[in-house]
């Protein structure tokens, strides 16, 4: 995943980022920010307080009216179109309104991330069985999405994500639909992932998912920053999970 | 390899999402080629029968008597005065005895007991074959005819003349609907393309979020617009094809359409024709594309 190897230990580093929607929504303001590869950071704070907005900069479907913004050691403010095309193939977004494909079925809609990566078809199918296994909803397969609850359709845009082999992932709200089993479901790949070592950027205002952990909590308050979880000590692996006993073989494509 | 798998299941998506459209462009293209074609050949036919009858295309102005260098200039002079021509010759008595002789050939014994001189000289007027020297030559027969010493003015049949305005507007209708070709395929296709682009809008959104390569999304329908090209000016030609040998089935044999020789198109005509269709509909589609997606 990570095969750039001289490349900054940063994944993510804003520097007095601020963004205001016209005509004068202040949605973020003078936001710092710096997540080393491989951590999982959560972003809080309530509706409104700017956690979509700062995830959207990170992949640049907006611009930031201020500050500057790398990701992956591209500055966002100049990079060019063909450079945030392939930085966009390693970023993996869980929208927060899913963005699925409503006529298209689950699988297609899963695929829709690995074909602009031209995956070979083979490795396409095994990748999207897998996830499906993962996330309950294997019978889905053939289903178009408009036929999904809202929980089903939240975790196929998971799926999506995190199909390409993300080296960042960005999920926004990605529990707000599921059940708390189901989130257990989601939070236990979310791991595996990031010990593959893939970075996680977690919007959520859902206190049960981030309580008791030992990653890093940001609060967001009216676009501020105004509460920092402690720095993680180091970016080690998370402790074992008993959920990862019987994933060995999601990376392997076979 | 990769790429283009993905950029032809892409196209077949597209195709198969708008097939409606699709058909739609289809048959506009196919129908703009034939008519285009249609007056393209009837044209081609029509100038290949009037070369053979460009000889035709000549006054001939008889003297009463040979004219002396002086009075040559002069006419010259005087029928340039009228309208610039392609070439004046002056036939003496004797060159128009030796010309007569010769088209006789064998006969030519029964011309023995003849003076040389018994056929009047004559000048030969050679308009410019354009067509808009056509249009007045009987004005200009009729000008020949009051300068001094002319016995009489001959020149091709009318139904030449006749023949010669025809094609003149056959040339026009074969602009007009050329026109007609270039801007109903671009534009058909340019608005099936806008039509995809706006029902598929969400998709190439996302396409676009998860990095997809501008080629990537772009390519998909500047192959469509090719394929529909391609296709439409071949369906097109192929019924011209059917239409030409049934009317040739039908009318050939009785009419004075059997007078002449018809024949379709060469090979590279209609390869040209296709291929220009092709370029124009992935052009009408490339640019609509760039309009809309801002790439
Ligand atoms: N596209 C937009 N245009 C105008 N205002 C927006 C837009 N997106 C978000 N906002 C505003 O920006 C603020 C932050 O929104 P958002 O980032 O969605 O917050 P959160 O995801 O934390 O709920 C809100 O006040 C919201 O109304
Ligand atoms: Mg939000």
């Amino acid at each position: 995943m990570s095969e750039h190897q001289e490349e900054p230990k940063l994944m993510i580093d804003l520097v007095k980022v601020s963004k205001t929607y016209l005509p004068d929504i202040q949605a973020l303001s003078d936001v710092s920010l710096s997540v080393r590869k491989g951590e999982i950071v959560f972003l809080t704070g309530k509706s409104g307080a700017g956690k979509s907005t700062l995830l959207r900069l990170l992949t640049r479907m907006e611009k930031p009216t201020k500050g500057v913004i790398e990701v992956s050691g591209h500055d966002l403010n100049l990079i060019s179109t063909v450079k945030l095309q392939i930085l966009r193939r390693s970023i993996g977004f869980a929208f927060q309104d899913f963005k699925l494909l409503p006529e298209r079925t689950v699988a297609e809609n899963i695929a829709i991330a690995m074909e602009v990566s031209y995956t070979r078809p083979s490795v396409m199918q095994t990748r999207i069985r897998k996830l499906l296994q993962r996330l309950g909803l294997v019978e889905k397969h053939n289903t178009p999405t408009s036929g999904l609850s809202r929980g089903e359709q939240q975790r196929v845009a998971i799926a999506r994500a995190l199909a390409n082999n993300p080296e960042l992932i960005l999920a926004d709200e990605p529990t707000g639909n599921l059940d708390s089993e189901t989130t257990e479901m989601v939070m236990a790949l979310f791991r595996q992932y990031n010990q593959q070592g893939a970075t996680l950027v977690i919007a959520t205002h859902d206190t049960s998912i981030y309580q008791g952990t030992s990653h890093r909590v940001i609060e967001l308050r009216e676009g501020r920053i105004v509460a920092r979880g402690d720095e993680e000590p180091e970016a080690e692996a998370p402790a074992p999970d008993p959920a990862l006993a019987f994933a060995d073989d999601l990376f392997s494509d076979e | 390899m990769n790429f283009f798998l993905a950029v032809i299941k892409q196209t077949l998506r597209n195709l198969v999402q708008t097939w409606k459209s699709q058909l739609l462009t289809l048959m506009t293209i196919a129908l703009s080629v034939l008519i285009f074609a249609f007056f393209y050949l009837l044209y081609t036919n029509a100038l290949h029968t009037a070369r053979q009858l460009d000889d035709d295309l000549r006054l001939i102005v008889y003297l009463d008597e040979e004219p002396s260098p002086a009075m040559q200039e002069e006419y010259r002079n005087k029928i340039q005065k009228f309208d610039r021509v392609e070439r004046i010759d002056f036939i003496s008595r004797h060159d128009a005895f030796n010309r007569f002789a010769e088209q006789l050939d064998e006969d030519r014994e029964i011309l023995a007991d003849m003076p040389k001189d018994f056929l009047p000289p004559s000048i030969e007027v050679y308009p410019f074959r354009s067509l808009v020297t056509l249009t007045k030559i009987k004005r200009f027969s009729d000008y020949l005819l009051t300068l001094p010493g002319v016995l009489k003015v001959q020149y091709g049949r009318e139904w030449v003349e006749r023949f010669y305005s025809f094609i003149k507007l056959l040339r026009i209708v074969v602009i007009l609907s050329g026109t007609l070709l270039i801007l109903t395929t671009t534009f058909m296709v340019a608005n099936t393309i806008r039509l995809t682009l706006l029902g598929r809008k969400d998709e190439l959104e996302l396409l676009r979020l998860v990095g997809a390569s501008t080629n990537y999304i772009r390519v998909p329908f500047f192959l469509e617009g090719a394929l529909q090209g391609m296709t439409g000016s071949a369906c097109g030609m192929i019924a011209l094809f059917l239409l030409f040998n049934w009317i040739k089935l039908r009318f050939a044999v009785s009419s004075i359409l059997a007078m002449f020789e018809f024949t379709f198109f060469p090979l590279p005509v209609i390869a040209i024709i296709i291929l220009v269709s092709t370029l124009l509909c992935a052009i009408g589609s490339f640019s609509s594309t760039r309009k809309f997606l801002q790439l």
